[in-house]
């Protein structure tokens, strides 16, 4: 098993040179100078040369590449921002309790709604309430987060006046911004529930423990529920790792201070190193999301556990 | 019956008593304001955003500031002279207290206006001074030149760029700096929570009148909307740029007041003059004469802003009040087009970014142009993409704003129309003019009176005969307030001075 994490750990190694390589290359070649970009139009032609030579914009691609990988693996240093000077590892960290906030909070929505509507609709298959949730779902799916997020303000901020319109710090400032982007995920989830427990239903051995005469609330939590794991833990892992990266509309909306909308003020300004940071961040972060469910998948289902070598 | 009455004038006592109005008379310590941007640095030299400078109007203060007329008036100085046309002394006043406690001397000024003179992102306004000729005879005075004559030198002084800041508190920070700064302003700095808010706490050893209350809270909200929603429910006292969306909602919340003032921007749609067909004159003149920009403006901006008459916004010194907004007539606008050659119009292109009030203007002059033949197509860029795109030369016609740093003129015009500032340096319009860059260079260093307006005069109707631009509208600041807040009075410059805000 400890050899299975080292091992994939160690696939870190080419994620990481792939994926700062791509982003590199693509910030090399987007339009746009990140030196007038920081000291605005008005600033003089020769002010700008001198700060691009600064920032060492003006040597070769692959001189700069190699640098910044080299800083990277001798130093753990993945440079300063071009806008506010400070260390990238410190711009990334100091948004990252808001987008972890955001991200558990709506995870704990979706499954705290999405996995018993999943459940009921699979047990009560083609019932009233089946149908009436997945029609709910479907809506949840095609509705954009902006707009369910302004709407969930105009009613709970503006109308009932009950819930702040933006915020982070306090719970009731997490409550809207939780339920709106939890949505989302409700609906992949509660969907996914539903099939993945149709087909553990059917299975015979869920017939033979019917049979013997276990009550149907074990039957379907213990025996069902439990071999039905397996899809729902990748869901909830592929949207947790998701919203590491930070939700950039749901941030805008509530004025979230997270990755999400550092990373796309960032990509306005071509503020290289912090883009080339939080991409790296949010790369590492998904393989790690990655390795936590394959790991879960092992504690969920023995059978699994004993691949892992 | 008695004791009925006795129990319930008991518990009308006892509630009366319980009141939420009896803590009311604790006068509010706390002014809290909601801005669309977060500032980038601290510093002042760093970066002349009007985001920070926002913030860093409150924590530090100028050798001279501009008075309500828009004079140019001593602030940290005693007096100030100008020895000749390119020598300046300045008389500190004594007994001037950062917020760390120092003194403010002679050398602090010094090592402020160096470290100005030396940085690339205020370079257009403390570049042109001379740093090897300062000269502090005693702790309170400093002299120093600037090395070409500008007049409009003192007023750029006013900016952030010119903020006094303690030698020693930058020295002993160093790279940190931008998140520690210290000024002698009425509000030392808190804390900074990077994109969510900036917290400033009333200066005990302030030298000027106390700010009346205690904390000021800087809270970024980028939404428009969400600012709106905010200042409705309370949450914050002041909201700067209201959208035209909210602007009527504002104006009818008996709770709310709206403060504005048009500020020194021009929106304006720029010809690429090198390229054809827009090196001729006639071309862009029936331009100006096809677009109804009366329209065009009211029906984007939706009541913000004013229509623009020329290249000096109405609250930059020298602004020419007679000029007029240029007239709407298509039949000239078809007779140039026919005498330059092209009586059936052509086909070209309009940039801009995505900034929608400025997609909505585009969308109304392809219109209005596709009447006298014209065919626009638009194209949306991203802000970085649009001015790399600009600075190369490789648009046709534009939409983009410009805006007077200062209450001189000069800012006005100098980069965005002389002929050494073509491209990156701020004229996208890669406009020349020999009479035009004559006037400019005269005029910047004419002393002010009479003359220097006469010259600033003639250059505006000179730029507006030769219409490298058609001038849209100047932008606005639109500020919303709660119903008690008093003495706050939006700036110009974009950024506001909220230390004398008041609540009644």
């Amino acid at each position: 098993m400890i050899k299975y994490v080292f091992r994939r750990v160690l696939l870190l190694i080419p994620v990481i040179l792939g994926v700062t390589f791509i982003v590199f290359t693509m910030l090399a070649l987007t339009p746009g100078d990140p030196a007038r970009l920081v000291l605005g139009e008005s600033a003089t032609d020769e002010a700008v040369a001198g700060l691009r030579s600064q920032m060492g914009l003006d040597r070769p691609f692959l001189t700069r590449y190699a640098d910044y990988l080299g800083d990277l693996v001798l130093r753990g240093d993945i440079g300063k921002s071009y806008v506010t000077k400070r260390p990238v590892a410190k711009e990334i960290l100091s948004c990252l309790p808001s987008t972890l906030k955001l991200a558990l909070s709506s995870m704990l929505v979706a499954m705290a709604i999405g996995i018993p509507i999943g459940i009921v609709s699979a047990v009560k298959q083609y019932s009233l309430f089946d149908s009436a949730t997945m029609v709910f779902a479907l809506v949840g799916i095609s509705m954009p987060v902006f707009w369910f997020g302004l709407l969930l303000i105009l009613l709970f901020a503006v109308r009932l006046r009950w819930l702040p319109a933006s915020g982070y710090s306090s719970l009731r400032q997490m409550i809207l911004p939780a339920i709106a982007l939890g949505a989302q995920s409700v609906s992949v989830l509660a969907r996914m529930t539903r099939s993945s427990m149709l087909e553990v239903v059917r299975q015979d051995y869920i017939a033979t423990i019917r049979a013997k005469g276990q009550r149907e609330l074990v039957v379907i939590l213990d025996h069902g529920l439990r071999n039905a794991l397996i899809p729902i833990i990748t869901v909830l892992g592929l949207q947790f790792g998701g919203l590491l990266g930070g939700a950039v509309l749901t941030e805008s909306i509530f004025s979230i201070p997270g990755v999400g909308r550092l990373l796309v003020d960032s990509i306005k300004m071509r503020d290289y190193p912090v883009v080339q940071g939080g991409v790296l961040f949010i790369a590492i972060a998904f393989s790690l999301v990655n390795l936590a469910v394959d790991l879960l998948y092992a504690y969920v289902d023995p059978r699994i556990k004993s691949q892992y070598k | 019956m008695r004791v009925r009455m006795l129990r319930a004038m008991a518990l009308a006592a006892a509630a009366l008593l319980f009141v939420p109005g009896a803590q009311a008379a604790k006068a509010k310590d706390v002014l809290s304001v909601a801005t669309a941007y977060d500032a980038r640095s601290l510093d002042p030299v760093a970066t002349n955003d009007v985001a920070s400078s926002n913030v860093m109007c409150e924590i530090y203060e100028n050798l001279v500031q501009l008075n309500d007329k828009g004079e140019v008036v001593p602030m940290l100085a005693e007096s100030f002279k100008q020895l000749d046309a390119t020598t300046y002394e300045f008389k500190l006043r004594k007994g001037i207290k950062f917020h760390n406690g120092e003194e403010m001397k002679a050398s602090d000024v010094k090592f402020s206006l160096v470290r100005a003179a030396k940085a690339p992102a205020v370079s257009h306004i403390a570049g042109d001074i001379d740093v090897d000729s300062f000269k502090t005879p005693d702790a309170y005075t400093v002299s120093f030149k600037l090395k070409n004559p500008a007049t409009g030198f003192l007023g750029g002084l006013v900016l952030s760029a010119g903020n006094i800041v303690s030698e020693k508190a930058v020295t002993a920070a160093g790279e940190s700096y931008a998140m520690n700064p210290v000024g002698t302003g009425p509000f030392k700095f808190v804390s900074w929570a990077k994109g969510n808010m900036i917290e400033l706490e009333r200066f005990e050893g302030y030298h000027g009148a106390k700010p009346k209350f205690r904390k000021m809270v800087l809270k970024v909200i980028p939404e428009p909307t969400n600012r709106m929603i905010e200042l409705e429910s309370g949450g914050v006292d002041i909201a700067y740029e209201l959208s035209a969306n909210d602007l009527k909602r504002a104006l009818s919340d008996p709770d709310l007041q709206v403060l504005r003032v048009i500020d020194n921007s021009t929106a304006y749609l720029g010809f690429n003059t090198q390229k054809k067909p827009f090196d001729d004159v006639r071309v862009r003149q029936a331009i100006s004469y096809a677009l109804n920009t009366k329209t065009i403006v009211e029906t984007a901006w939706r009541g913000i802003g004013k229509l623009a008459a020329g290249p000096i916004a109405p609250n930059v010194n020298y602004s020419d009040p007679s000029l007029k907004p240029h007239e709407y007539n298509v039949a000239k606008a078809k007779a140039l087009l026919a005498e330059a050659g092209f009586p059936s119009g052509f086909k070209t292109t309009i940039w801009t970014n995505e900034k929608k009030e400025r997609v909505d203007m585009a969308t109304i002059m392809q219109s209005q142009l596709k009447e006298v033949g014209i065919e626009v197509e638009i194209k949306v860029m991203e802000w970085g993409a649009y001015l790399t795109g600009m600075n190369a030369g490789e648009h046709n016609m534009y939409i983009v704003g410009w805006t007077c740093q200062s209450p001189d003129p000069d800012l006005a015009v100098y980069a965005p129309f002389h002929s050494s500032k073509k491209g990156a340096g701020g004229n996208y319009a890669f406009f020349s003019n020999p009479k035009v860059d004559e006037l400019i260079m005269k005029a910047r260093t004419m002393k002010d009176g009479p003359e220097r307006k006469k010259a600033y005069f003639d250059l505006q109707k000179l730029i507006i005969a030769e219409a490298p631009w058609v001038f849209l509208m100047n932008g606005e600041q639109v500020v919303g307030a709660r119903k008690g807040v008093r003495g706050f009075k939006p700036s110009v410059f974009g950024f506001h001075y909220k230390a004398n805000t008041y609540f009644e």
